[in-house]
C-alpha cells in the first residue's frame, strides 16, 4: 500500500499548489489595500505592516465613490428584482406547459455579444431622453437576469408535483393564487439561488454602464476604470476600490456554493 | 361546434399568459435591438442624418479589411488558446478533486472565489500584479534569476497574457463542472477496468476521456461563447493595444461604434461576431451528439 499512499501524496501537493494559484493574486489584493501608501509598491514586498484605512478613506473622501456604490447597488438589486419578477411566472408558465422555444430564444440573449445590443439602445433611449437613468441601467441589466432566472428556475418547475397546482385548481384557485400560494414557496430555494446569481451576474457587468450611466449613475465597476483611465498610480486606492468591488459577488457566493456551478451551467445541457 | 358545455376547472386552465411579460420585455429589449443593428449593418449611418440603405457594402468594407483580419486572427488566438488550455487543465483539476473528494468547505470556496470575481477586478490586480517595473510578478522572475517580461506590454504575447488571466479565472469552474460530471457516472465500467488490469494512463484515454465527453462539451459551449466575446479585461488593461496587438474583434467593434460613431460598419463586425459564436455553438450541438454514450 505504499504506492496509494504516495499517489495520495502527490494528489495533496498538487492541490496544495493549485490553491496556492487562486489564491495568492487575492490575498495580494487585499493585503494591498490595507497597506500604508507608501509601502503598496515597495519591493522586496513587505508582508508585516500596520494595516491601516488610508486607502479607503481616500478612496471614499476624494472620489465619489460611495455614489458610485450605491449606482451599484440600485442596478443589481433594481434588475435582479425586475428579472425575478419577469422571470419567475414566464419560468411557470414554460415548465407547466412544457413550452421550450421561449428558453431557447432566451438563450440567444445570453450569446450575442452585449454591444450588439448596445448601439440600439443607445438610439431608442437617447429618443426617450433616458441615457444616463437608473432605469436605463435596471432595464439592460435585466436582459442579464431575466435569461438568469428562466434557466435557473425551470428545472425547480419542472420538478414541482403536478397534483399540487391541480388540486389547487379543483379548490377553485384563480391563476394567479395558484402562483404566489402554491407554486412560488415550493420553489422557493431556486428563487434565492436565482437572485444572487442575478444580483453578482448584475453588480459584475461593465459594458453596459460605461456606456449608458451618467455622471451621477456611474457604478462603482465603471468608477474604477475611469480611475485608471486618469493615469492615477495610485495603487493603494485602486486596491481598496477592487476591494469595494469583490466583496459583494464573494460574500453572496459564500451562500449558495453547492448550487453554484449548476446555476451557472444552467441552459448549456439542454441548449 | 365543440362547445365545452361546462369546462372541468383544472385541465383547460391555462398559465400561458403568465409569459407574456417575459416576452414583452426580450421583444422591446432584444428582437427589436437585435433586428435594428441588423438594418444598421446594412446601412450608411452619418450623424445627424438618417441611415440610408446600402445593402451588403459595410460587409464587402468589412472583408476587405485588414483590421478587421486582424481582429479576426486575435479572436481566434485568445479564444483556441484559452479554450484548450482551460479543458486540458480544468480536466486535470476536476479528476484531481474528485479523486481526493476535498471539493468541500475551504477548497470549494478558493475554487469558486476566481469565477464570480467581477472581470474588471481580474484585469485591476493584473495591472497592478504584472506592471513590468514595480509588479511583484517581475520581481519574483527576478529572484528565480529569470529575465523580466513586458506582460500586457508587450505587443508579442499580449494576448497569451490575457488568456493566462482568463485562465487562472475560469479553469476552476470547468474543474467543478468535470468533478460533478466525474463523480456522476456509473462506477462498474471502472472497477472492470481495474480488474481488467488496466493501467492508470490507459484507463484515462480509453475509459474516463470518452464517458467525460458529453461533460466537456458542455463547459466547451460555456466557455466558447464568453470567450468569442471577451471583452472587459482587454478593454480595462490594454484597450486594445500596444498599438493593436489585443483589438479583438469586440474591441474593435466598440471602438468603431463609440470612440468613431462609424454605427453601420461597428453593427457589420457585431453581426459577424455573432454569427461566429453561434456557429461555435452549433458545431458543439453536432459534438455533443457525436460523443453521446
Amino acid at each position: 500500500m505504499v504506492t496509494r499512499r504516495l499517489a495520495r501524496a502527490a494528489d495533496s501537493i498538487q492541490l496544495v499548489l493549485v490553491l496556492a494559484v487562486l489564491v495568492l493574486p487575492v490575498a495580494w489584493t487585499f493585503l494591498s489595500a490595507f497597506k500604508p501608501r507608501t509601502e503598496v509598491a515597495a519591493l522586496p514586498p513587505r508582508l508585516l505592516f500596520t494595516p491601516t484605512l488610508e486607502n479607503f478613506a481616500e478612496l471614499f473622501g476624494r472620489n465619489d465613490f460611495l455614489l458610485n456604490t450605491w449606482n451599484s447597488l440600485v442596478v443589481a438589486g433594481g434588475s435582479t428584482l425586475l428579472g425575478l419578477a419577469l422571470g419567475a411566472p414566464a419560468a411557470f408558465a414554460m415548465a407547466w406547459h412544457r413550452l421550450s422555444w421561449p428558453a431557447t430564444a432566451t438563450l440567444f440573449a445570453r450569446m450575442a455579444p452585449g454591444a450588439l445590443f448596445l448601439l440600439p439602445w443607445l438610439v431608442m433611449f437617447s429618443a426617450l431622453g433616458l441615457v444616463g437613468s437608473h432605469l436605463v441601467l435596471i432595464l439592460t441589466h435585466a436582459v442579464i437576469t431575466l435569461p438568469v432566472v428562466i434557466w435557473v428556475l425551470l428545472p425547480y418547475f419542472d420538478a414541482m408535483p403536478r397534483e399540487l397546482v391541480e388540486s389547487a385548481q379543483i379548490d377553485g384557485a384563480r391563476g394567479d393564487q395558484v402562483f404566489w400560494k402554491v407554486a412560488l414557496p415550493v420553489v422557493m430555494p431556486g428563487v434565492i439561488v436565482a437572485a444572487i446569481l442575478s444580483f453578482v451576474f448584475s453588480w459584475n457587468y461593465f459594458l453596459f454602464a460605461l456606456v449608458l450611466s451618467g455622471i451621477e449613475t456611474k457604478t462603482a465597476i465603471v468608477a474604477s476604470f475611469n480611475f485608471i483611465g486618469e493615469g492615477v498610480t495610485n495603487w493603494g486606492a485602486l486596491m481598496a476600490a477592487a476591494v469595494v468591488i469583490a466583496a459583494p459577488p464573494l460574500i453572496l457566493t459564500l451562500l449558495i456554493q453547492r448550487r453554484l456551478v449548476g446555476g451557472l451551467a444552467a441552459g448549456a445541457v439542454k441548449g | 361546434m365543440p362547445l365545452p358545455a361546462r369546462r372541468r376547472r383544472g385541465t383547460v386552465a391555462s398559465y400561458r399568459l403568465f409569459a407574456a411579460p417575459a416576452l414583452l420585455f426580450a421583444a422591446a429589449m432584444i428582437v427589436f435591438p437585435f433586428g435594428y443593428a441588423v438594418w444598421l449593418s446594412l446601412s450608411e449611418v452619418a450623424l445627424g442624418a438618417a441611415p440610408r440603405f446600402v445593402g451588403v457594402a459595410n460587409f464587402t468594407r468589412l472583408f476587405g479589411d485588414e483590421e478587421f483580419w486582424n481582429g479576426f486572427t486575435l479572436t481566434l488566438e485568445l479564444y483556441l488558446v484559452a479554450l484548450v488550455l482551460q479543458l486540458v487543465i480544468g480536466t486535470w483539476l476536476g479528476l484531481l478533486l474528485a479523486r481526493s473528494r476535498r471539493a468541500r468547505g475551504l477548497v470549494r470556496t478558493v475554487m469558486v472565489s476566481p469565477f464570480m470575481l467581477p472581470p474588471v477586478v481580474v484585469g485591476m490586480m493584473a495591472i497592478v500584479i504584472l506592471d513590468p517595473s514595480f509588479g511583484v510578478a517581475n520581481w519574483l522572475l527576478a529572484e528565480a534569476g529569470l529575465p523580466p517580461r513586458l506582460w500586457l506590454a508587450d505587443t508579442e504575447t499580449v494576448i497569451l497574457t490575457i488568456a493566462a488571466l482568463d485562465t487562472w479565472q475560469w479553469t476552476p469552474f470547468v474543474a467543478l463542472i468535470v468533478m460533478g460530471g466525474y463523480l456522476s457516472l456509473p462506477r462498474d465500467v471502472f472497477e472492470a477496468a481495474e480488474i481488467d488490469g488496466a493501467g492508470g494512463w490507459w484507463r484515462f484515454r480509453h475509459v474516463t476521456l470518452p464517458l467525460l465527453g458529453p461533460t466537456l462539451v458542455t463547459a466547451a459551449v460555456l466557455r466558447s461563447v464568453d470567450l468569442l466575446r471577451f471583452f472587459d479585461i482587454i478593454y480595462l488593461t490594454t484597450q486594445g493595444g500596444p498599438g493593436r496587438a489585443s483589438t479583438t474583434l469586440n474591441i474593435l467593434a466598440y471602438r468603431r461604434g463609440f470612440e468613431f460613431f462609424e454605427l453601420g460598419y461597428a453593427s457589420a463586425i457585431m453581426v459577424t461576431l455573432s454569427a461566429m459564436v453561434l456557429g461555435s455553438v452549433l458545431a458543439f450541438a453536432r459534438l455533443r451528439r457525436a460523443v453521446a454514450w
